[in-house]
């Protein structure tokens, strides 16, 4: 029972990745640039269809066509920062949520002009890159059972964990993460600081957008349907994250991210209990309504300090 | 002359002749149908319209008025469309029965949300909405992949709702609950909404009750929502629950880019927001061959419609108007003045 458990757990290991990654992109931006970037997911699928479209149409495999991804997801967000939210700093933040809102739009209309309406899409993950054809599961005999975790969950988590402890060291350690920090807090002082607060959320964006676009394919790889939207629920997820880990801080979102999959896990645990069966179509309502209800006790999230208001 | 002109200008100021007027105008338009000049699938698509224009004046009193954003909108819209269905197709009861369900559910609701609002504010109070939009979205999902209501079932006082049927009925909703709205703003209900979007602190300051104004502001957007759904079940009589993109957060983000590309603090503005987001795209683009086969350019103007609207005009067409209508004062001025 218990190590069906932990297999449970380690079924989430996928989705914590994605939704972690997603949610500190979010977080990057949301401080950056005090606006809530509703676009984080078409960005990032936009850089996916680049991925999925060298891999369909030249057999480039997926682990090195990422990287072509990567430059989308990079660019798009450098031009939407340089064209549009560097010349619309004095739009109030809900004229800029209806921005991003607006590039959902234009990207969602731009990918069937670009790459057509295909019915679906092939895509594959990344340890084919090794061992293509092989087993897709790795069995470790643990606790009186066996654990199942696939290759791809632990490709990705080895790739998260690298990516994101080096950016939390580099926000932590270098000279770009304290401009980051500085701008986060205010950026009109920063900048008479001597920051260059410009490049600080260009490259805050740039940044979000290759992180989505990491998420977007290890989402993909994990065997989700390629689509128009398909990044919509995990951005939704990584919203919802970002404030029940408090977007105060920077590691609260992820820390928020991995709350919401292990309990969606522990959740869907609970439907081996006899009489119980029925749980798994409820499973995201019990989630959610937990989550709302832990926010409402602590508006500020799980690790964010509470703002005092000055009047 | 001026003294008539100035009568008709400001009678048409009034929002019960505006009302008028438009009812006036939207009345006619599925006798036009009938006679052949306009087609059948025009008068369905402007009820559609019509829907997501109620949805949009009740948020727009909420935004605009209140201050308050949320992103629970399309959350609500399918509180108000599960209801009706559960009512008149699962319990087979009159319409009345459905209507007074929405209401009453719909209150609740709102009053959740307007508690909530209290304890979280600004853009996480709109991820906080967000989230329990979710959350009834995925209870409705699993409730019922489908819901449909049988055409036989769409009875109002006893009588079959065809598709003109419910586009009155729309339309009768839309002009009650519009003129409703419009005299509410300049109430003293109104300008207390008005002046604690301003300032709390000075409003409360001022012995205007936080709680009472808050929760009604979100008690009336949520009924206007829970209402569209209503409607929209009646008119389109299906959803399917799992894949309808009414229940997810773009209808949410469309209703909220409607209001704001309208102009936030006007009506009629947020509903001219709502025919170009909704409305040009149903009634219009799709009857062009070109639109037909590429319906992601309609998607790619609206988006770039919005970005430009907001960068530029950040009141929204109620701003574009009163320029445009400064400008041509400015123009006949100037003409009368050469003239003498």
């Amino acid at each position: 029972m218990f190590a069906a458990f932990v297999s449970m757990l380690c079924g989430s290991l996928l989705n914590i990745c994605i939704t972690g990654l997603s949610a500190f992109a979010v977080t990057l931006i949301f401080k950056t640039s005090t606006t809530t970037n509703f676009a984080q997911g078409s960005i990032a699928t936009l850089g996916c269809y680049v991925t999925a479209e060298l891999f369909r149409k030249a057999g480039v495999p997926v682990w090195l066509g990422l990287f072509p991804g990567l430059l989308t997801g990079l660019l798009c967000g450098l031009l939407v920062d340089i064209i549009i939210f560097r010349r619309g700093k004095n739009v109030n933040p809900v004229g800029k949520q209806i921005i991003t809102m607006g590039l959902v739009s234009i990207i969602f209309g731009g990918i069937p002009l670009l790459f057509g309406n295909p019915e679906s899409i092939p895509f594959e993950p990344f340890y084919n890159a090794l061992a293509a054809g092989k087993a897709p599961n790795l069995f470790v005999p643990f606790a009186g059972g066996e654990l199942v975790v696939t290759k791809h969950a632990l490709i990705c988590l080895a790739i998260t964990a690298v990516v994101l402890g080096t950016l939390f060291a580099l926000l932590r350690f270098s000279k770009w993460g304290l401009a980051v920090r500085a701008t986060a807090s205010n950026e009109y002082t920063a900048q008479l600081m001597g920051i260059n607060s410009h490049s600080v959320t260009a490259v805050s964006w740039a940044l979000a957008g290759a992180l989505g676009v990491l998420a977007a394919v290890m989402y993909a790889g994990g065997g989700a349907k390629i689509g128009v939207s398909f990044m919509t629920t995990i951005q939704v997820n990584a919203f919802l994250a970002g404030i029940l880990g408090g977007f105060s801080t920077f590691h609260g979102p992820v820390a928020g991210a991995v709350c919401i999959q292990l309990t969606a896990s522990c959740v869907g645990f609970l439907a081996n209990i006899p009489g119980l069966s029925g749980i798994t179509r409820w499973n995201m309502v019990i989630v959610y309504a937990l989550m709302l209800v832990v926010i409402l006790i602590r508006p500020q999230g799980l690790m964010g300090k509470p703002v005092m208001k000055k009047v | 002359m001026t003294k008539e002109n100035g009568i008709l200008k400001g009678a048409l100021r009034k929002p019960p002749v505006q009302t008028a007027l438009f009812f006036a105008v939207m009345v006619g338009l599925p006798v036009l149908s009938e006679r052949g000049l306009l087609p059948h699938s025009f008068v369905y698509a402007l009820g559609n319209t019509l829907i997501y224009a109620i949805i949009a004046i009740g948020f727009c009193l909420l935004l605009g008025y209140a201050g308050l954003a949320s992103l629970g909108t399309a959350g609500f819209i399918g509180i108000g469309a599960y209801t009706a269905y559960f009512v008149m197709q699962q319990l087979e009861l009159p319409f009345i029965a459905a209507f007074l369900a929405t209401l009453l559910l719909s209150i609740l609701l709102g009053v959740v949300v307007g508690f909530i609002s209290l304890r979280i504010e600004g853009i996480y109070l709109a991820i906080m909405t967000l989230g329990l939009s979710e959350t009834i979205r995925n209870l409705l999902m699993a409730l019922k992949p489908t819901i449909k209501i049988e055409l036989e079932h769409v009875r109002l006082f006893g009588v079959q709702l065809g598709d003109r049927g419910s586009y009155y009925l729309i339309l009768i909703v839309f002009s009650v609950l519009m003129l409703l709205t419009a005299s509410l703003i300049h109430t003293p209900t109104g300008r207390a909404i008005l002046a604690m979007k301003n300032s709390a602190s000075a409003a409360q300051a001022m012995g205007i009750s936080l709680m009472k104004y808050r929760l009604l502001a979100f008690v009336i957007a949520t009924v206007f929502a829970a209402l569209g759904g209503m409607l929209y079940m009646l008119h389109v009589r299906t959803m399917t629950t799992a894949t309808s993109t009414l229940l997810t957060l773009t209808t949410s983000l469309n209703i909220l880019g409607a209001v704001i590309i309208g102009g936030a603090k006007s009506l009629w503005g947020s509903t001219f927001g709502v025919f170009m987001i909704y409305g040009i795209q149903s009634m219009f683009l799709s009857k062009i061959i070109f639109f037909q086969k590429n319906p992601a350019f309609i998607t790619m103007i609206t988006g770039l419609l919005i970005i430009l609207v907001v960068m530029f005009f950040p009141g929204g067409f109620a701003q574009i108007a009163a320029q445009l209508r400064l400008w041509l004062k400015g123009r006949l001025l100037k003409r009368k003045g050469g003239g003498v």
